[in-house]
C-alpha cells in the first residue's frame, strides 16, 4: 500500500492533477470561512457589474481623515478617465470638420488632444449637416471637459432641516484623498456581479462546492451500482449475468443524455433539488462501469488464488470481498474518478438545457452557466459571468483526468510509452 | 572445424530506457555457428537471451543500441553496414528470426499470404504475386502445413498452428541462419513436440543451413542442439557441446540449471529454472566481480571483487569461474 | 460465416428490443411530469376571454384533442396506433403544428451539422493521435496536454469560447441561427452563403471536442500497436518501415471505430448542447423549446428521433467494423 502510494505520487501527471484538484477543494472549503456573505444574496441593483473594488462614495466623503496629496498627473488622469473613446472620436470628427489636419490629432494622447480642442472648439459654430442634437452633444462634452479641468472644489451640501435650504457641509478638493482602509464600506467584487446582481466569486465558490458534491454523489451511485452489477454478472455468471447484461446492453445504446433529459423533465422543476439531479445522473451512468468491472472480474474468476479459495469452501461474498475486489480496486477508483468528472459535466449540460436543479436554493456551475447564457453574457462581453465558470469546470475535469492518466500509468505498465 | 556461417566477436549492445539508463543486456558475447549445426542458448528469463537474438541480426532500433563488436554473416561483416542495406540483403534472406511471442508475431489484420507477399516484395519488388503464392504453397506443403492457412487471418489459427505458420513464414526466403527464441515455451505438450520436430526438419529439408535455438529449459536443448551456450546476466558463462553441458556442466550456474536429477536419453525432465534460489542481478548496476556470486554455493571471497574472464578449457569449451575444472567436478560429486 | 449471420441477427434483434424499450420510455417519462401542460396552452389561447365557461370549454376541447383525460395505458395504445399511422400528435407549445412538422423542420439541420462534424473530428483526431505516437518528442508533448484539456472541456464551453472569440470579438461569423434572420429559406446563392457562414462556429466547436478524445485514444492505441510483437517480427523479416507504419495505423484505427460507436451517444449529447448555444435551428434547440414549453409530445418525439439516430449509427458502425476488422469478426462469430 505504502509502496503503491509512493509510486502514484511519483507520476508527474497524477501529482499535477492532484495538486490542482486539492487547490480547488481548499478554496471551496476555506473561502466561505473568510468571506461569509450568503452566496445568493442580491447586492447589485442592475446586471453584470464589472470586477473591481467597490468603494462607498458616501463613506469616502465622510471618511474620518482626509489626506492631501499633490500628484502632478492627477488632473490629466482625471480627464483621461472621464473621456470615453467615443467622445475622443467625436472630438476628432469635429476638429477634422473644422479644418484641423487629421494627422495632427492623436486621440490616444489626452493632453495634446485637449490642447487642440481648447484652441479650436467653438460651441456656437454649426457644421454642415450637423443635427441640433449633435451640436448639444458637443456642448456637453465641452462642458464636461471644462468641469474636469477646473480646480475648484466640489461642494457637498445638505438640506437644512428647518429652512429646507441647501447649506454647504464640506468641500471636496481635487487633492483630497482618503485611505481606503478608513472607508467604512468597501466591497471587493473580484469577479463582478452576475445578471441578478450577485457576487460572482462568492457564488462561484459555492457553486463549485455544490457541483463537486453532485459529481461525487452521482459518481458514487454510478460506481456502486456498476460495481455491484459487474461483480455479480462477472463472478456468478449464468442467468444473473444474462439478465444484467440485458439491461446493460439496453442502456448502452439508449444515449444516457436522452434518458437524463427525460427523467429530469418528468421529475419537474419543483422537485429537482441538487441531490435529486445527482441521483438521476448516477442512475443513468452506471452502464459503463458495469461492463468494465464485469470484464475484469471474468478475467480474474479462474485465477489460481480464486480457485483455491473456492476449494476451501469460502462463501461467494467472502471470495468477492477478499479475492476479487482487492485486485480490481485500483480500477474501480479510476472508474469512480471518471464518473465524478462526467457527473459534473452532465449536471452542467442539463442545466444549460434548463433541466438542472431548481434555481432558488443553491448555485451550481451549470446553473451559473445557464443564467449567463440566458442573459447573453457572452454576446454582451461580460466575460466574468461565464469564463470563470468554464475555467473552473475545465480545471476540475482536467485535473481529475490527469490523476486518472497518472494512475493508469502506474497500474497498467503496458500503457507506459 | 566446419565452415562458420555466423561469427560474432565481442558483441556488446545496450538498452537505453526512457529514464536514460543504460542496460547492457548483451555484454561482450562471442560465438560461432557452423554450417549444419544448431547452437543452443540457455539461461533464466531476463538474462539477455532475447536481446542477444535481436542483437545478432545487426539491425538495431530504440531502445536497443549497438555498442561494440562485430558480426560476420556468411563471411560478410554486417556491423557497420547501413541499416537499409542490412534490411534488404540480410534480414529474412540470410538471417531470420522467430520471436519469443510468436503467437502475436503476425499482423492480426492481414492474411498470411499478404504478409508473405510483403516480405518477399520487400526484398524483390518485381516478383509476381502468382509466383509468390506458388512458392508459399510449396513451402507450406513441404513443412506439412495446409495451403488453406495462407488465406486465413492469424485469429483464425490455433496456437500451435500459428506457431508453425510463423516458422514457415520465417524460412520462406531460405535464410542461412534461423534464430528461434523460445519457440515452444508457450505451447501445450503436443504442439511443443510438433514444433520441435518441424524445427529439426528445417535443416534436412534445406530451408536453412544453421540454427540458434533459445530456451530457458536447458534439458530441452539436449535433443535439439549440437553446442550449448549458457547465459547469465548478459554474459556467457559456459560454452560446451550439448552432451557436456547437460551431463558435465562446469559453471555452477549451468549445474543449477540442470537441477539434480537427469534421466538419460528418453525422458529428460524439464526442470523449471527457478530452481536456483535468489534472483539475477540488476543489469543497470551489475556487480563488479562474478555476476553469479550472490547466488553461488561455491562462492569465494575474491569472486565478488575481481572480474572473472571466460576461461578456455580446450576443444571449444569455456567457462567463467575462478575455480578449476577439477575443483568444480569434485565439488559436484562429493559436495562442497 | 454461419456464426457471423447469427451475430448479425442477434444484433438486429437487440436493435429492435432496444427500440421498443426506448419507445416506451420516451412515451412514459415525460408524461409523469407533475403539472398540467394543457392548462398552459389554454391560458395562452384564452387570453382576453374573461368568460370562465368559455375557458372551460376550450380546456375541454384541448383535453379531448390531446387525449390527456384518459388513463395513461389507454393513452399509450392510442399513441401507438397513431404512431403506426405516422401521426405523432400535436405540439403543445407550437399548436397547431404537429410534432412531425416541427421535427421535420429541424432534423436536417442537426444531421447536416453533427454527422460531418463528428466524422471530421474523428478523422483529424485520429491523424493527430497517430502522429503524436509516431513522431513523439515535442509534437507529442504539446499535443497531448492540449488534447486532454480539450477533451475534458465541456461541449458548451467550447461553443461559448468559439462564439466569443470568432463571433463577438473578431466578428468573423454570426453568433446565432442557421441562416440570416432576414432571409427566407430558398436555394439562391445568398441564402446558401448565409447557411455556410452560420455553419462554421457550431461545426468547429463540435469538431474540436471530438478531436481531443479521439486523439488521446488513437495515440494510446498506436503506442500499443507500435510496441506489438508483429511490428518487431515484420522489421526483422526485412519489411520496410513505411509498410509497417501502414500496418500499425490500420490496426490502431480499426478499434477506434469501436470507440466511435460507444461514444456517439455522448457526442450527440454534447453536440445538441452546442446547437443550443448557437441557437442553431436543429433538434437541440427544438428540445430546449420543448422543455421550456413543457411540450411532452414534442419531447417524446425529439428524444425518440435522437435515440433512433444514435441506435442506427451504433448499429451501422458495429456491423461495419466487423466487416473490415478480422479480429472483431472472429470475436463476433464466436
Ligand atoms: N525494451 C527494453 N527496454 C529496456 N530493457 C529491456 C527491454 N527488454 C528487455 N530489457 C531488459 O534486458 C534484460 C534482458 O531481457 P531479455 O533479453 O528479454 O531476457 P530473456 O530473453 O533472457 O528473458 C532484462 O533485464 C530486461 O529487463
Ligand atoms: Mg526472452
Amino acid at each position: 500500500m505504502r509502496h503503491t502510494l509512493r509510486q502514484i505520487f511519483r507520476s508527474g501527471k497524477f501529482v499535477v492533477g492532484f495538486s490542482i484538484f486539492m487547490m480547488i477543494l481548499l478554496i471551496v472549503i476555506v473561502y466561505p470561512l473568510v468571506v461569509t456573505h450568503p452566496p445568493l444574496e442580491i447586492i447589485g441593483q442592475g446586471t453584470f457589474f464589472p470586477p473591481g473594488i467597490y468603494v462607498s462614495t458616501y463613506d469616502a466623503i465622510n471618511a474620518p481623515t482626509t489626506y492631501m496629496l499633490n500628484l502632478t498627473d492627477a488632473a490629466a488622469k482625471r480627464v483621461a478617465n472621464k473621456l470615453k473613446n467615443e467622445d475622443r472620436l467625436a472630438m476628432k470628427e469635429w476638429m477634422v470638420a473644422a479644418g484641423v489636419p487629421e494627422s495632427e490629432i492623436d486621440i490616444a494622447d489626452t493632453e495634446s488632444l485637449l490642447t487642440l480642442w481648447k484652441r479650436h472648439y467653438d460651441p456656437n459654430k454649426r457644421m454642415e449637416g450637423m443635427t441640433f442634437a449633435r451640436l448639444r452633444y458637443y456642448q456637453r462634452v465641452n462642458a464636461a471637459i471644462e468641469g474636469l479641468l477646473s480646480t475648484e472644489a466640489a461642494i457637498i451640501a445638505a438640506k437644512n432641516r428647518e429652512t429646507g435650504a441647501l447649506e454647504e457641509v464640506s468641500a471636496v478638493k481635487q487633492t483630497d484623498y482618503v485611505n481606503i482602509s478608513e472607508v467604512a464600506n468597501v466591497r471587493v467584487l473580484a469577479l463582478g456581479t452576475d445578471n441578478f446582481g450577485r457576487d460572482v466569486l462568492t457564488e462561484l465558490v459555492r457553486a463549485t462546492g455544490v457541483s463537486l458534491q453532485i459529481g461525487f454523489v452521482a459518481g458514487l451511485i454510478a460506481t456502486l451500482i456498476g460495481l455491484t452489477l459487474g461483480l455479480l454478472a462477472g463472478y456468478i455468471g449464468g442467468l444473473v449475468d444474462d439478465v444484467i447484461m440485458f439491461f446493460t446492453n439496453l442502456f448502452t445504446v439508449i444515449p444516457g443524455f436522452v434518458l437524463l433529459i427525460l427523467i429530469s423533465f418528468s421529475i419537474g422543476q419543483d422537485k429537482r433539488g441538487a441531490f435529486t439531479i445527482a441521483t438521476v445522473i448516477g442512475l443513468t451512468s452506471w452502464v459503463w462501469t458495469t461492463r468494465a468491472v464485469r470484464a475484469q472480474v471474468m478475467s480474474l474468476r479462474n485465477r489460481d488464488h480464486v480457485n483455491l479459495s473456492k476449494l476451501s469452501g469460502h462463501s461467494i461474498p467472502y471470495i468477492i470481498l477478499t479475492d476479487i475486489l482487492p485486485y480490481i480496486a485500483s480500477y474501480v477508483v479510476m472508474a469512480l474518478i471518471l464518473q465524478i468528472s462526467s457527473g459534473i459535466l452532465a449536471e452542467a449540460g442539463l442545466s444549460i438545457l434548463g433541466l438542472g436543479p431548481r434555481t432558488t436554493e443553491v448555485p451550481t456551475l451549470g446553473l451559473m452557466m445557464n443564467w449567463a447564457m440566458i442573459y447573453q453574457a457572452p454576446i454582451l462581453g461580460k466575460w466574468w459571468a461565464y469564463l470563470p465558470v468554464l475555467v473552473t469546470i475545465a480545471l476540475i475535469t482536467f485535473s481529475m483526468n490527469l490523476m486518472n492518466t497518472g494512475l493508469d500509468q502506474v497500474f497498467n505498465p503496458a500503457l507506459r510509452d | 572445424m566446419g565452415q562458420a556461417v555466423l561469427e560474432v566477436n565481442d558483441l556488446t549492445t545496450k538498452y537505453i530506457t526512457r529514464f536514460r539508463e543504460d542496460i547492457y543486456a548483451v555484454d561482450h558475447v562471442s560465438l560461432r555457428v557452423e554450417e549444419g549445426k544448431t547452437l543452443g542458448i540457455a539461461g533464466e528469463s531476463g538474462c539477455g537471451k532475447s536481446t542477444l537474438a535481436l542483437s545478432l541480426m545487426g539491425y538495431y532500433f530504440p531502445p536497443l543500441h549497438y555498442v561494440s563488436g562485430e558480426i560476420i554473416l556468411n563471411g560478410r561483416k554486417i556491423t557497420g553496414m547501413k541499416p537499409d542495406e542490412i534490411r534488404k540483403t540480410a534480414l529474412g534472406t540470410e538471417i531470420a528470426y522467430i520471436p519469443q511471442a510468436a503467437m502475436n508475431a503476425l499482423n492480426p489484420t492481414q492474411k498470411v499470404i499478404n504478409f508473405i507477399e510483403d516480405v518477399i516484395l520487400a526484398h524483390n519488388p518485381t516478383q509476381d504475386k502468382k509466383d509468390i503464392y506458388e512458392l508459399a504453397r510449396a513451402s507450406f506443403e513441404v513443412l506439412g502445413l495446409p495451403a488453406s492457412v495462407l488465406h486465413k487471418y492469424p485469429v483464425e489459427l490455433s496456437g500451435g498452428m500459428k506457431q508453425r505458420t510463423v516458422i514457415a513464414v520465417s524460412v520462406i526466403l531460405r535464410p542461412t541462419v534461423l534464430i528461434a527464441d523460445e519457440p515452444s515455451s508457450a505451447l501445450d505438450v503436443t504442439s511443443q513436440k510438433m514444433v520441435i520436430k518441424m524445427l529439426k526438419g528445417l535443416m534436412e529439408n534445406g530451408f536453412i543451413k544453421a540454427m540458434i535455438f533459445i530456451t530457458h529449459e536447458l534439458p530441452l536443448l539436449y535433443n535439439v542442439a549440437d553446442d550449448i551456450m549458457v547465459m547469465y546476466a548478459g554474459q556467457i558463462v559456459e560454452k560446451a557441446t550439448a552432451k557436456q553441458a547437460v551431463f558435465d556442466p562446469l559453471h555452477p550456474y549451468s549445474k543449477g540449471l540442470m537441477g539434480s536429477i537427469i534421466v538419460p536419453e528418453s525422458g529428460l525432465r524439464s526442470v523449471k529454472l527457478t530452481a536456483i534460489p535468489g534472483a539475477p542481478p540488476n543489469l543497470k548496476k551489475p556487480p563488479a566481480g562474478c555476476r553469479f556470486a550472490e547466488r553461488c554455493k561455491y562462492v569465494q571471497p575474491e569472486c565478488k571483487v575481481t572480474y572473472v574472464p571466460l576461461y578456455d578449457a580446450g576443444n571449444g569449451r569455456a567457462y567463467r569461474c575462478i575455480l578449476s575444472e577439477k575443483t568444480l567436478r569434485e565439488a559436484y560429486q562429493h559436495g562442497w | 460465416m454461419k456464426g457471423y449471420r447469427k451475430y448479425f441477427l442477434t444484433k438486429l434483434a437487440w436493435f429492435a428490443i432496444t427500440f421498443v424499450f426506448a419507445f416506451v420510455l420516451n412515451f412514459t417519462l415525460p408524461r409523469l411530469m407533475p403539472g398540467d401542460p394543457v392548462a398552459a396552452i389554454v391560458a395562452r389561447q384564452a387570453q382576453g376571454i374573461s368568460n370562465p365557461i368559455g375557458v372551460q370549454a376550450i380546456y375541454q376541447q384541448y383535453t379531448e384533442l390531446f387525449g390527456t383525460n384518459k388513463p395513461i395505458i389507454e393513452q399509450f395504445f392510442i399513441y401507438v396506433k397513431n404512431v403506426l399511422g405516422g401521426d405523432f400528435g400535436f405540439s403543445f407549445s407550437q399548436y397547431p403544428r404537429t410534432v412531425v412538422d416541427v421535427i421535420r423542420a429541424s432534423i436536417l439541420w442537426t444531421v447536416c451539422l453533427q454527422f460531418p462534424a463528428i466524422i471530421v473530428g474523428w478523422l483529424i483526431g485520429n491523424t493527430l493521435g497517430a502522429l503524436a505516437a509516431y513522431l513523439k518528442g515535442g509534437f507529442d508533448k504539446v499535443l497531448m496536454p492540449i488534447s486532454i484539456f480539450v477533451s475534458n472541456f465541456p461541449a458548451f464551453g467550447m461553443a461559448v469560447i468559439l462564439m466569443v472569440i470568432f463571433g463577438v470579438t473578431l466578428k468573423w461569423f454570426p453568433t446565432s441561427g442557421g441562416y440570416g434572420y432576414d432571409l427566407i429559406p430558398s436555394f439562391d446563392w445568398k441564402f446558401i452563403r448565409s447557411v455556410i457562414v452560420h455553419y462554421q462556429l457550431p461545426f468547429w466547436s463540435i469538431v474540436l471536442i471530438a478531436i481531443g478524445g479521439q486523439a488521446i485514444g488513437m495515440r494510446a492505441m498506436s503506442i500499443y500497436e507500435l510496441n506489438a510483437d508483429y511490428v518487431k517480427y515484420s522489421r526483422f523479416m526485412g519489411i520496410k518501415d513505411s509498410t509497417i507504419v501502414r500496418y500499425v495505423f490500420r490496426n490502431a484505427m480499426l478499434p477506434q471505430i469501436t470507440g466511435l460507436a460507444l461514444s456517439i451517444g455522448t457526442m450527440v449529447g454534447g453536440a445538441l448542447v452546442a446547437e443550443i448555444v448557437f441557437s442553431y435551428p436543429g433538434l437541440g434547440t427544438t428540445l430546449l423549446t420543448a422543455v421550456m414549453g413543457q411540450d411532452y409530445p414534442l419531447i417524446s418525439f425529439a428524444t425518440l428521433i435522437i435515440t433512433i439516430m444514435v441506435l442506427s449509427a451504433t448499429f451501422i458502425i458495429e456491423i461495419l467494423y466487423g466487416v473490415i476488422d478480422p479480429r472483431i469478426k472472429a470475436a463476433q462469430a464466436e
